[in-house]
């Protein structure tokens, strides 16, 4: 088996890209009788987010269901960005995502770093122990982490959004298994030639953890942009919102206009979808790890 | 050599005492750890704890709470709401890890093959994966609409009686089930995948030489391999469901009735809406015990029925 | 009855790669039959095409009287040993020995008798309960071995079954797979890399390269009589050495070398001199100049490494040896002979080869064909 678990991960490539040989021309296949309802259904949803952004309010709660907008109705996008402060939630979910990847890349490697290479007092208690956080559910901490925010003074701020989030068991934990699988020689000679555990962490360590890190920071991004709980707990004001939240409110504000609220979900859900169709490879890459890692 | 330089020789070559300490590994170790231990001490540990004495006190979130003792459990065992919601949670987790488990297996054995379009079919089976719960629950919310939904349309067409779905006491937790599989379910296929792909052709090839159709080949070689990655994922869908929160609260708010109230959204009414925050601790507490003893019996299970090829 | 008859077989991959190129082979009943070559020459997509993996482009195979195109690999009561065993690593020995069998629907009772019997065969008895990864290397291979033979096939396969086990065990097991060919005899199909295993394995071997058969016979006949200048040198270790030369009126000439070959026409040849055959010149004895380069003392030979008075080409399809460290006069091919540590040639000291004028191997510069 692969030592490094994103080498194992690398196989994985196979899933998402077809190999480059051609394949046995099998225009037809038993197969796709049923991979074409499963797909039709995967999509379907997703496909009507988009029908129904672009109808009129009437047509969307019409029986039977408008397939074919008239129109369409691409002005509901701006009503929609106009009605609730959207600028506001995609910028505070970018700075709420960028934040909480670049605190868990770089506090994570330090860590996964000191915990991986070097020898010191109590480091295997504390790794322990801070395993054992992993095993608690984020319900656990819910209403403590609330208070801890408050007496910060974080509450209703996207402060009060990253701070709890800037550092994750599983980022150190996984960077440091894969830290583990590089060859210490590297390391060794760069200490031989006088370069500080530091410096050997940003010029050498890093630069080789690439794949590691991007799957971290993508597991990462995904995580916040999507968060919803936290955000509902901790923030008052629709202008501090994070998208998905902005997104709950608008639903809750525009109940019965659907044409709003799907052309407000399919603003919410695009900059994923674009990154994820761009990024295949990373992203399965990513999600597959979790399941590797077992 | 005169005493003096052997001293001088001695002291060149071991540097000063603050230099040795301040180069040392413990130094440099703690450091590098000091800000992860801080933030994970800050908004794990101590909430960790802190929840437990909250657990223990009668707490509105604004005045400081004062203790109660074991009161906060003891009304759990008692509350009807909170034993139907631990009711509903039970039956979405009994009903969502296989469901979506065994669909992805399948899924999953499906794509595993070389023909055209297989991309475009995976693609489709990862991208709900990447949409938020959210918009999932807001997309099933009307696609499941009693009146203008489309699924209801389409059973209108086969001449199947109109549903009310997730204004339904009895159907909604299945709704919710429905709207979760169809959001995770390129995760658990991905894994498989993986998986699946990791079984060298070599045994393919030698269970089929010795006589194995496909099928006999699948339960007898393929499945058996799977073990690792199956007790995986259900420890991790279990976990997740027990854990189910945003559809709720996007979708049904805990009704119609009360139907879809699962734990986690009990905890929230409890601590959020109306301030018992020591209560809702205690729920909390409660959550983590059960996924804790789910969580240890499932591994102890499978670890004595899962192979794990080295 | 033939056991396995490949007629023209073809077979083409999809990214146009010709992997084997009108095969024609016949493989008599219960013959050990090896095919040999190097890698990418084809040998085990034919002996994936004999079990059923891969369908043949075009051609036959027949399998008994049996036509087998169409045929699963199931049906083809065939059991294959693979390069890396394919041993289900869930089940122990025990159930791996008996898979086949239960595919088969075998009776219970027939499967632990002939499981026990193969296991007996193979000293296996004491690790039937073991999984394969508590298993060595050598072990393994019995294994895998013993699930194949548990089937009592009609065509044994098997890919390069020792390259994975250390010297010492190949060497024991090559006796023990001879041994178990005498007392079962079944048709075996072997293929290898290792031209010492095909000389001592094989009843018959052939000799594949770039997809097409090179020579069927024999291992002493393949060896003395090589068919073309690849078969010579791919047989034979260290490697024959191939010297250029011509022939003029009944003349041979090789560098210093000259021999009267009358009958042989006027042509550009490739004069092939197997390291064995050069010994310190006598006299009357066609020779030529050795400088000597490097000594490899065996222990019970010499393998003498230098340059030859003659003109040296690679073998057909082979790559110039790298430079070595020394860059030794800048050629790129050396000449080897093989001699007793008796005559202790001095390195870099000039000697004297001879050849019996018989074991001088003549071929046609332009085809490689050997000219007798």
């Amino acid at each position: 088996m692969a030592a490094s678990p994103t080498a194992t991960a690398d196989r994985l490539v196979l899933i998402d890209a077809p190999p480059d040989k051609p394949r046995r021309a099998w225009p037809f296949s038993p197969w796709h009788m049923f991979l074409i309802p499963v797909a039709v259904i995967m999509l379907a949803p997703l496909v009507w987010m988009l029908i129904l952004s672009l109808e009129t309010s009437s047509e969307a709660q019409s029986f039977p269901p408008v397939v074919l907008p008239s129109g369409p109705h691409f002005h509901n996008y701006v009503t929609t960005w106009n009605s609730e402060p959207f600028g506001n939630f995609f910028l505070n979910s970018a700075i709420y995502s960028l934040a909480t990847v670049v605190g868990n890349l770089l506090f994570c490697s330090l860590a996964a770093y000191a915990f991986a290479r070097l020898r010191f007092f109590g480091r295997d208690v504390l790794f322990v122990v801070l395993l054992a956080t992993l095993m608690v559910p984020f319900q656990v901490l819910l209403i403590p982490t609330f208070l801890i925010v408050k007496h910060l003074g974080l509450v209703d701020s996207v402060g009060g959004l990253i701070m709890p989030n800037l550092c994750s068991a599983f980022g150190i934990f996984m960077l440091r298994q894969f830290f583990r699988t590089l060859p210490i020689e590297l390391e060794e000679a760069a200490r031989i030639d006088g370069t500080s555990r530091l410096g050997i962490l940003f010029k050498i360590v890093l630069p080789l953890s690439l794949p590691a890190l991007a799957t971290l920071g993508i597991i990462q991004f995904m995580w916040s942009w999507n968060d919803f709980l936290w955000p509902l707990i901790i923030i008052d004001t629709a202008s501090h919102a994070p998208l998905q939240l902005g997104l709950a409110t608008l639903q809750g504000a525009h109940r019965s206009h659907w044409n709003l609220v799907m052309a407000g979900t399919v603003m919410s859900q695009i900059p994923m979808l674009i990154v994820f169709l761009f990024a295949q490879r990373w992203f399965i890459r990513s999600i597959a790890f979790t399941g590797i890692k077992q | 050599m005169t005493a003096r330089a052997e001293r001088i020789r001695a002291s060149d070559q071991r540097p000063a005492l603050w230099r040795r300490v301040l180069g040392s590994e413990h130094l440099a170790g703690w450091a590098f750890v000091t800000p992860a231990v801080v933030l994970i001490a800050v908004f794990f540990l101590i909430p960790i704890g802190w929840a437990l004495l909250l657990s223990f006190q009668a707490n509105n979130l604004l005045a400081p709470g004062h203790y109660i003792g074991l009161a906060n459990y003891r009304a759990l065992a008692k509350d009807p709401q909170f034993r139907s919601a631990i009711g509903h949670t039970i039956v979405y987790t009994v009903v969502f890890v296989p469901v979506s488990i065994i669909g992805a297996l399948g899924l999953a054995v499906a794509l595993d093959r070389r023909i055209r379009g297989i991309s475009f079919y995976r693609l489709a089976v990862f991208v709900p994966l990447v949409t938020s719960t959210v918009a999932t629950g807001i997309v099933f919310l009307w696609l499941l609409d009693p009146t203008f939904g489309v699924v209801n349309y389409l059973l209108h067409l086969v001449g199947l009686p109109q549903q009310k779905f997730l204004q339904d006491p009895n159907q909604a937790i299945y709704c919710i089930v429905a709207m979760t599989v169809w959001g995770w379910l390129g995760f658990d296929v991905i894994v498989f995948l993986a998986a699946l792909q990791s079984i060298p052709q070599d045994l393919l090839e030698a269970s089929e030489i010795d006589g194995a159709g496909k099928w006999a080949t699948f339960r007898s070689v393929v499945f058996p391999l799977l073990g690792p990655a199956t007790l995986f994922l259900v420890v991790w869908s279990t976990i997740n469901a027990l854990q189910l929160f945003d559809e709720i609260y996007v979708t049904t708010r805990g009704g119609p009735l009360g139907s879809t109230t699962v734990i986690v959204y009990y905890l929230y009414e409890q601590a959020f809406q109306f301030f018992n925050a020591g209560y809702g601790a205690a729920i909390a507490y409660v959550l983590f015990a059960a996924i804790l003893v789910v969580t240890l019996l499932q591994l102890w299970i499978g670890r004595r029925r899962v192979y794990y090829v080295s | 009855m033939p056991g396995v008859v490949l007629d023209e077989v073809r077979k083409v991959f999809p990214g146009g790669t010709t992997a084997v190129d009108q095969l024609s082979l016949e493989i008599d009943d219960g013959e050990f039959m090896i095919l040999v070559g190097p890698s990418g020459c084809g040998k085990t997509t034919a002996l994936r095409m004999i079990a059923g993996l891969e369908k043949p482009s075009t051609g036959t195979i027949r399998i008994g009287e049996r036509v087998v195109n169409d045929v699963s690999p199931r049906d083809r009561d065939i059991a294959m040993v693979f390069q890396n065993y394919a041993l289900y690593p869930h089940m122990t020995v025990q159930r791996n020995l008996a898979y086949p069998l239960r595919q088969q629907r075998v009776a219970k009772r027939e499967i632990s008798r002939r499981v026990h019997e193969v296991a007996e065969m193979l000293s296996l008895e004491d690790l039937l309960k073991r999984r394969p990864a508590q298993l060595s290397g050598g072990q393994r291979q019995r294994v895998a071995m013993g699930r194949a033979l548990v089937r009592e096939p009609k065509v044994f396969l098997l890919d390069e079954p020792l390259s994975n086990l250390d010297a010492k065990l190949r060497v024991q097991m090559r006796a023990g797979l001879k041994r178990l060919h005498g007392r079962l005899g079944i048709t075996t199909v072997y293929v290898t890399h290792d031209q010492v295993e095909a000389m001592t394995l094989g009843e018959r071997i052939a000799v594949l390269s770039d997809g097409r058969l090179q020579q069927l016979g024999p291992p002493q006949e393949v060896y003395d009589r090589p068919a073309n200048v690849f078969v010579a040198g791919f047989i034979g270790s260290p490697p024959m050495n191939l010297l250029r030369g011509s022939c003029r009126g009944g003349r041979v000439r090789a560098g210093e070398l000259e021999i009267e070959r009358p009958g042989v026409p006027d042509a550009d040849l490739i004069v092939g001199l197997r390291p064995e055959s050069l010994q310190l010149a006598t006299d009357g004895m066609p020779s030529l100049e050795f400088r000597v380069d490097v000594v490899e003392p065996l222990g019970d030979e010499l393998i003498v490494h230098g340059s030859l008075a003659a003109e040296l080409v690679a073998a057909s399809g082979e790559e110039p040896p790298e430079a070595t460290l020394s860059g030794a006069n800048g050629a790129g091919l050396e000449a080897v002979a093989r001699m007793s540590p008796r005559e202790r040639p001095a390195e870099r000291s000039v000697i004297r080869l001879g050849i019996e004028p018989a074991d001088i191997h003549l071929f046609d510069a332009r085809t490689g064909v050997a000219i007798r």
